[in-house]
């Protein structure tokens, strides 16, 4: 059995800092991290591996500091992990990086899940996951909270839908995206961490997947970033709930909100 | 020069820190205020592998050296000082002087179930009238067929109450002062071993620390830690090591109580703003920030001499002076920081002080590490100097 973890290194969000009056994000002082999602979906996979044996394999884009993130993965129980790197990687959208992680994912041969993080915590999109399983053209299920059992080339998950949880079972392979906090991650082993350099990672290049740089041009082009505007403070009232009620009938009427 | 750490280095570091802030921090005032030994959180470190990690692989260890082992402590001392000190104990004064003392049988007997945490360590040297003085202790080990049967009491043994090997320091010549002493590796259960009441301390309230009583205790003579007369030596070789470990407790604890101290000062408001405002508490901020940077590049410099191999006992002695004294002066001043709410057991800033206390008084008062550094000194001009 083997299960495919994507993973994405990101700015650790509680080290960055906004400036709403420069309108600027300063990110290069926050800590380079395993985006805390994908450390859930690791923990499902390693999760499974301790119950059945599965080899897990983690993959990434990005430039050659992702590969710690990776080692850090192995250094939590990864069986191994590829980095995607290369010029054209790096100009690549969400479309191209899922695109280039289902050529990788294809180019490793036979796989019975793809446990992904329901979204990073950095662009807040979640569309890797569902990308790769229309890639793959494979079935995804989101949200899922618990993986219950996986047997006879089917998984039954609990996943979130509209306030309450559903039970859904889904015919391998396919796309799970773990939600945020499903789980509470592993950290790395020491004896691992000791060995976690040790071992030689291949690297993937675009060319390697058989993409080309029209294959990676980004659909979407990033023209600049903006703060919303500032919360209007509210208007603190205080009296008698009599007064209190009056006084908020007639700032609505007001408004024309009723 | 280069001060980049290895990545694996930045692995553990981070690690060690994640752990403490999930697993550590959240039962520190519960440790503290029920004065309950850290059990659960021991169980959890020996899963992590904190428990053996100077080890080598195959002892259930990770080979973590000098420079890593401060990372540890700094970061579980930053977040409960009770439990550090008993980890600290465990492994790098009992577990690491077996490992570096003993016979590759008492390696492979002892270490993996420290490392398992299914045994704790302790270290018993002090006695009531050897403190300062180790070579004044008066336990005695006599050689009788294949046992030695050693008679004594020892005081402050850290962990007593929880461990199950006890390194302990006995004269086996009683003529020879520090050169007559032995060291041995003492189970819990060989016949003659007692532990005595939990002593009631000022801080480190999660710390089992009781007196043994060793009634004519049977140690088969196999557990002898190298050889006859060496357990003066071997008693300062792993109070070397453990020093430079407790220096690394004195950074994280320090470090602990500028980041309680710094916060409280951004919160509390006073004459219509922050007192951080006030310069008087900035100049208590930043002399505490000095303090501390000038204490991590002492631990980490000895660190880095101790993993080349070199001669860092100078160093050791220093680090442990310096950390035993600035951790107080941090601890105090960030307490005059929070005003009344410092002398609150609620605030984690007065489980600190409390804590920060011991530091320069144990393993070595800061008196001793101060005439180890002088020794040094004088020594290069050719004149010994006694204690």
């Amino acid at each position: 059995m083997r299960v495919i973890v994507p993973i994405k290194q990101i700015r650790d969000p509680r080290g960055v800092k906004a400036d709403p009056r420069r309108q600027q994000v300063t990110l290069e002082e926050a800590e380079l991290v395993i985006n805390p999602t994908d450390r859930n979906a690791l923990e499902e996979a390693l999760v499974l591996k301790d119950k059945l044996g599965a080899k897990v394999t983690v993959i990434s884009i990005g430039g050659p500091e992702v590969e710690d993130s990776i080692r850090e993965a192995w250094a939590c129980g990864a069986d191994e992990g590829i980095l995607l790197s290369d010029e054209l990687l790096a100009k690549a959208d969400f479309r191209g990086a899922a695109l280039a992680l289902a050529k990788a994912i294809q180019k490793l041969g036979d796989f019975d899940l793809i446990i992904a993080g329901a979204m990073a915590a950095d662009t807040c999109q979640g569309q890797l996951g569902p990308r790769l399983a229309a890639a793959l053209d494979i079935p995804c299920v989101n949200d899922v909270y618990r993986i219950l059992e996986v047997s006879g080339g089917k998984a039954r998950v609990i996943r979130g839908w509209d306030e309450k949880f559903l039970e859904v079972e889904v015919e391998l392979p396919a796309v799970l995206c773990i939600a945020p906090g499903a789980n509470v991650p592993r950290l790395p082993h020491g004896a691992r961490i000791m060995n976690s350099y040790q071992w030689e990672m291949p690297v993937w290049k675009a060319s390697d997947l058989g993409l080309s740089e029209e294959d990676l041009r980004p659909g979407v082009e990033e023209r600049g970033l903006s703060f919303p505007p500032e919360r209007v403070r509210g208007r603190v009232s205080r009296g008698s709930p009599e007064d209190l009620a009056r006084e908020l009938v007639s700032f609505l009427r007001e408004r024309h909100l009723i | 020069m280069d001060f980049t750490l290895s990545e694996e280095h930045q692995m553990f570091r981070s690690m060690f820190r994640d752990f403490a802030q999930k697993e550590v921090a959240p039962l520190a005032q519960t440790t503290d205020h029920e004065e309950k030994p850290p059990l659960e959180i021991l169980k959890k470190m020996a899963e992590q592998g904190f428990l053996g990690a100077t080890f080598p692989e195959k002892y259930g260890g990770s080979e973590l050296d000098n420079l890593g082992y401060c990372f540890l402590m700094e970061e579980m001392a930053g977040a409960c000082m009770s439990t550090a000190l008993t980890l600290h104990v465990h492994l790098g004064l009992a577990g690491n002087t077996i490992l570096r003392e003993g016979t590759e049988a008492q390696k492979e007997k002892y270490l993996p179930d420290m490392a398992e945490g299914t045994k704790l360590g302790a270290f018993a040297l002090t006695e009531p009238e050897a403190g300062s003085d180790a070579a004044a202790i008066r336990t005695v080990a006599v050689k009788k067929g294949d046992e030695y049967i050693l008679t004594g009491n020892k005081l402050w043994v850290t962990n007593a109450g929880i461990a199950d090997i006890f390194i302990v320091f006995a004269k086996t010549d009683p003529q020879a002062g520090a050169r007559g002493i032995s060291a041995f590796i003492v189970e819990k259960s060989f016949p003659g071993f007692k532990v005595g009441r939990r002593e009631r301390l000022l801080g480190l309230r999660g710390v089992v620390c009781n007196p043994i009583y060793l009634e004519e205790c049977r140690v088969p003579a196999e557990n002898l830690l190298g050889q006859e007369g060496e357990g003066f030596k071997i008693a300062m070789r792993a109070l070397d090591y453990a020093r430079l470990g407790t220096a690394a407790m004195c950074l994280g604890l320090a470090e602990a109580a500028l980041r309680e101290g710094s916060r409280y000062a951004t919160e509390r408001s006073q004459f219509g703003g922050p007192i951080a405002l006030k310069q008087a508490i900035q100049n208590y901020v930043a002399e505490s920030a000095i303090k501390i940077e000038a204490l991590r590049h002492l631990v980490e410099y000895t660190a880095w001499l101790a993993d080349k191999g070199e001669r860092f006992t100078k160093e050791a002695a220093m680090a442990k002076a310096f950390g035993g004294e600035i951790v107080r002066w941090v601890a105090d001043r960030m307490l005059q920081v929070h005003g009344g709410y410092g002398y609150m057991r609620e605030y984690t800033i007065e489980r600190i002080y409390r804590d920060a206390r011991a530091l320069s008084i144990i393993e070595g008062t800061t008196e001793i590490q101060r005439f180890i550094v002088a020794s040094d000194i004088f020594s290069g001009y050719g004149l010994k100097i006694k204690p």
